[in-house]
């Protein structure tokens, strides 16, 4: 269970070899229209981009709006494919002619925190926590026993029958970080998720991101929280007008 | 996803609320029941076509003008093949005994039947009334059937008008042909009807299955993203609208079992041996009646078989309509 593996020395600790888990090479992507996303923002293109991130690492991801944040996140969860260049996930050559399935099981690896939480309305905190494991075909008592774990390590065991209309933003966002690791991702990805959260809230949501990075699990925050970056310092990755311009 | 235990399954798509299930199991009853009716009647024609022309093509009607009359001299070649009873001679033996013992020497009849005068009386009836009947020379009238494979000797019509001048030998073997004809167009217009119906219930269940991915689909973007895979979404919404298929399949075929069962009823003298007479308390009596046909065994195995395959038949086009529809919908998701 996740709260006991608190317990243990964080992957940084172990001294194994870190594997590149993000790996992308002259990698571009634009549109042939103008591509909105979920919430209706216009995607920027990508413009040769090239970085790694090995495992276990914690990157922000910063740029003004419009410098692609979003674009390259819907890249590195494959909800879009790049036009060119090369791009390995996880161990995995991403190409056109990848699997669907393939994609999935990669799908499924990745935890992703949206900005808007993205719950599923109809049901509670438990099983809206509880669909990356069933999603895996988990035994129920084995997702009872991690969804419970989670809950309280995101302090919501409280609230674990409630429905996503009777959260705040901040515990609607927790359960959303509670969704994306409980299947123990090997990547996490969140787009800007502190942006309705009040300065407590996002100093404990990232608080928790960075835990989970300590543990193995790599990690990149887009956010342009400029006090949040400070308070909490890593590593990250710029972008202006679609182009990387800083990695460190 | 349902867990082991079968509960509910808990991943947002609540499809009981997403797809127009009452809709959709009218729609698949509707269209159940026009297959169930279509094939019914393609298996009744195709039976009763099947029976006719086979015993039309074996059966031989020989009539007889003047029976009674003393039969002609017969010729020298007819005489050698006639037997001749001992107590009878030529001149005492009537026109159809005649020609019944020159019958009776064929090797290639399995039945030889005479009508008499109660069974010719029931068939003119309809057209001469009771009174009719007795007032007309009537012809005798012999009913042949010939064994299987075989057929009458090319010189038998000729022998018989030399025993009894005017006898007619019906052959139905055009019949055959002519039935058999009926028989595979009525068959191929149940087929056609089958396919039409069919095409129908996909359309009908191909729209309730996009009606239900529009409804549900920022949920399934959302299971998506988690890492759901396409046979995932599509085994979901391909069993729910299996099983409302399943239930709409069934209710349309217990619907069709009626009309079906007095119909059976009603065409048993004409597709059986047994004679089934209509309830003389009138028709509030005919739907129990009808009932019966399906216990003791009016009703072929083979129609029967053929109304249960329908819901399965509703269900498997269900299954595999929404899968398609689903996994081609989520295309358009990368």
């Amino acid at each position: 269970m996740l709260v006991r593996v608190r317990e243990y020395p964080s992957f940084h600790q172990t001294g194994f070899a870190r594997v590149v888990m993000i790996r992308l090479h002259n990698v571009t992507w634009r549109h042939a229209g103008q591509m909105r996303g979920r919430r209706g923002e216009t995607l920027s293109a990508l413009t040769s981009i090239s970085f790694t991130v090995p495992q276990g690492e914690f990157r922000w991801l910063l740029g003004p709006s419009g410098a692609g944040k979003s674009s390259l996140l819907r890249l590195l969860h494959l909800e879009t494919l790049p036009a060119s260049g090369e791009f390995e996930l996880l161990g995995v050559d991403i190409r056109p002619a990848v699997g669907r399935s393939v994609l999935a099981r990669l799908r499924q690896r990745i935890g992703m925190v949206h900005q808007d939480f993205r719950l599923m309305p109809t049901l509670s905190v438990a099983d809206n926590v509880a669909l990356p494991l069933r999603l895996q075909r988990r035994h129920e008592t084995d997702v009872s026993t991690e969804v419970d774990a989670i809950l309280n390590w995101v302090d919501l065991a409280a609230r674990k029958g409630a429905r996503p209309a009777e959260l705040s933003g901040g515990e609607q966002q927790r359960t959303a970080i509670a969704r994306a690791v409980v299947a123990r991702p090997d990547l996490v990805l969140a787009d800007e998720p502190t942006n309705a959260l009040e300065e407590s809230q996002a100093s404990r949501v990232i608080a928790m991101l960075r835990e989970i990075s300590a543990m193995g699990t790599t990690v990149i925050v887009a956010t342009h929280n400029d006090a949040l970056v400070r308070r909490f310092p890593a590593q990250a990755l710029r972008l202006e007008h679609g182009r990387l311009v800083s990695n460190e | 996803m349902s867990d082991r235990r079968g509960r509910r399954v808990r991943d947002g798509l609540a499809l009981s609320h997403a797809l127009p299930d009452r809709s959709l199991v009218a729609m698949v009853a509707a269209m159940s029941l026009l297959a169930a009716l279509t094939w019914a009647g393609a298996f009744g024609a195709w039976s009763l076509s099947a029976r006719w022309a086979h015993g039309a093509a074996n059966l031989v009607t020989i009539q007889v003008p003047d029976p009674d009359r003393p039969a002609s001299l017969p010729s020298d070649d007819a005489t050698a093949q006639v037997p001749v009873k001992e107590n009878q001679t030529d001149h005492q033996r009537s026109r159809i005994d005649a020609v019944m013992d020159v019958l009776r020497a064929q090797s290639a009849l399995s039945e030889i039947h005479r009508l008499d005068a109660r069974e010719l009386d029931q068939i003119l009836r309809p057209w001469l009334g009771t009174s009719g009947v007795a007032a007309l020379p009537l012809p005798g009238v012999i009913e042949l059937h010939l064994a299987p494979g075989a057929s009458l000797t090319d010189g038998l019509s000729s022998r018989l008008a030399g025993l009894a001048p005017g006898t007619l030998v019906e052959r139905n073997d055009d019949w055959r042909s002519r039935l058999q004809m009926v028989a595979r167009s009525l068959l191929a217009c149940a087929a056609l009807a089958i396919v039409l119906v069919g095409g129908i219930g996909v359309a009908v269940i191909g729209m309730a299955t996009r009606l239900g991915l529009g409804a549900r689909r920022e949920s399934i973007a959302i299971l998506h993203g988690l890492g759901a895979a396409d046979g995932y979404v599509a085994s979901r919404f391909g069993r729910r609208v299996a099983w409302l298929s399943l239930a709409g399949g069934i209710a349309g075929t217990l619907l069709a079992v009626p009309p079906i069962a007095i119909v059976v009823r009603f065409m048993a003298p004409l597709s059986g041996p047994q004679a089934v007479t209509m309830p003389e308390q009138g028709y509030s009596t005919i739907l129990p009646e009808a009932f019966a046909a399906f216990t003791d065994g009016s009703v072929p195995g083979d129609l029967m078989i053929g109304l249960a395959c329908v819901p399965l038949c509703a269900m498997l086009t269900a299954l595999l309509t929404a899968q398609v529809i689903v996994r081609v919908w989520l295309r358009r998701l990368p």
